[in-house]
């Protein structure tokens, strides 16, 4: 329980907006030859992060719109490398940003869950092994043989959360409970959740729901455009978000 | 330097995902089409064909074996047309998974470059039976073939990337480049035999690195042709510096793509 499971050291995260960009090659070469210099403004989406969640653990992140949450978890799970600072993941990470990343509705649903696992880094012989296990968990039965484009959005969203669940993860990013399917899958969707909890997966959560974040998390960081607001405590954080 | 071997490892580490990738490309590109796989043998069949007609028909060239020289130039450039051309969008194209998980992006040109080149080795089966109607003996360089083959494969990776990085930052790259492109198929000579290069120009002809690939394939495959040891260094020296170049390029500004996608 030493190496904590994610250390996120002194984290910033800049975009450069340029004003008048030019996008294409041919304005570019114009905007040069015309000695034109390119102002940039710099948006700082994140700024001098620091914290670490330990193995286990579940740390809830709440914050209003554009605070920077999901960039957060972007730089955690490798998809942003941070402007300044250092992150260190000990672990695998299955995102569940979007469901269903990469699936294509021409393949099968059995394609899908191959090609799905390989993207979140998969070996072959992993996916084999926990094939059977998504096919049950989403309940699709013989429509796994089916092109995605036969399926409702339920379905596909239940895919989804099956291949990234079954992947086994050591760290799991929740960007906000999608609504995945009918009353019943999601009480299944929550029991799977609080099962991870117990067999000690860290779990990154966001969430615009106080009473989740309460109930689920050990830790809240409050992300305030881009700073660290407040970090600790879910009961007083939570109180004090919500007296704004 | 350490983070381009990095790279290469993470590469490797989801040779899953690129089979998964090809598998998808191969099975997506096939689905609905009447002919499905054979078309990509008969899509060069039939380009040949009517290629024959024009030139040795129309344009009198008589070249020995003009069937298996068309053949072989057009199914080597559809591989480097195909690969890059489909490249320069790749990134592009891939945004929303960019976007939303970790991957080693290179993985995407790399996987055009794969198809093609399956697509290729399947063209290869008709471009031999068509020798054997027409009477063209294989050449006593067949060895040769897998070392172009990877060449060649080399050479449009490594374009590849400097292009799908590119037009990630400059979204007309795409449309200069198939320009481009279209020049540097006429600039190399895939229908017309060499000789009719009038003499002025050829050292511009020999400095296109299309020129002695398609020389060292045609050498492999059938003729016989003068400095084999020179062309193949050259084949060598292009492939390579493609490669490093692609792979340096991409190394520098991939961290940076996913700001601009």
């Amino acid at each position: 329980m030493n190496e904590p499971a994610i250390k996120i050291s002194n984290v910033s995260v800049k975009y450069r907006l340029a004003k008048e960009k030019p996008k294409t090659l041919q304005e570019y070469v114009i905007h040069r030859l015309k000695g034109r210099r390119i102002d940039y403004e710099d948006f700082w989406a994140l700024r001098a992060i620091i914290f670490e969640v330990d193995k286990g653990e579940t740390l809830g992140i709440i914050g209003h719109n554009g605070a920077g949450k999901s960039t957060l978890l972007k730089v955690v799970a490798g998809v942003l490398k941070p402007t300044d600072g250092n992150v260190k993941v000990t672990g695998k990470i299955a995102p569940l940003i979007e469901l269903g990343a990469g699936f294509d509705m021409e393949l099968t649903g059995k394609e899908n869950i191959y090609l799905n696992a390989s993207i979140l880094g998969l070996s072959k012989k992993e996916i084999d092994r926990i094939f059977n296990n998504v096919v049950e968990f989403s309940e699709l039965g013989e429509f796994i043989h089916s092109p995605l484009k036969s399926y409702s959005s339920g379905m596909i969203s239940r895919l989804g959360f099956s291949i990234a669940t079954e992947v086994d993860p050591e760290i799991l990013i929740i960007d906000e409970i999608l609504a995945v399917g009918d009353e019943r899958f999601n009480k299944k969707c929550m029991e799977r959740m609080t099962g991870f909890k117990k067999s000690g997966i860290t779990i990154l959560f966001v969430s615009h729901s106080m009473d989740e974040i309460k109930r689920l998390c050990d830790r809240v960081l409050w992300l305030d455009h881009g700073r660290q607001r407040m970090f600790g405590d879910p009961k007083s954080i939570t109180e004090e978000y919500q007296k704004l | 330097m350490a983070e381009a071997l990095k790279e290469a490892v993470e590469i490797i580490k989801y040779k899953e995902l690129l089979r998964n990738l090809v598998a998808r490309d191969i099975k997506v590109r096939y689905k609905r089409s009447v002919l499905g796989f054979l078309w990509v043998m008969l899509n060069p069949l039939l380009m040949m064909l009517i290629l024959n007609m024009v030139f040795s028909g129309l344009f009198g060239i008589s070249t020995k074996n003009f069937t298996a020289y068309l053949l072989s130039g057009i199914i080597l450039w559809s591989f480097f047309s195909q690969s890059t051309s489909t490249s320069v969008v790749s990134f592009l194209g891939n945004s929303n998974l960019i976007k939303k998980v970790y991957i080693p992006k290179a993985i995407f040109p790399l996987s055009v470059v794969v198809s093609a080149m399956i697509n290729f080795i399947f063209s290869l089966v008709p471009l031999f039976i068509i020798f054997f109607i027409t009477g063209t003996s294989v050449g006593p360089h067949l060895y040769l073939l897998p070392a172009i083959l990877i060449m060649v494969a080399a050479f449009s990776f490594g374009i590849s990337l400097i292009l799908s990085t590119l037009t990630v930052f400059f979204h007309d790259a795409q449309y200069i480049y198939e320009v481009l492109l279209l020049a540097w198929m006429y600039m190399t000579p895939i229908f017309y035999p060499e000789s009719i290069i009038p003499q002025k120009f050829i050292s511009i002809f020999h400095l296109n690195p299309f020129y002695y690939f398609l020389s060292i394939f045609r050498a492999t495959l059938y003729m016989d042709i003068p400095a084999i040891p020179e062309k193949l260094f050259f084949c060598l020296l292009f492939s390579l510096t493609a490669l490093v170049t692609g792979w340096f390029l991409y190394n520098r500004y991939k961290d940076r793509i996913v700001f601009y996608l």
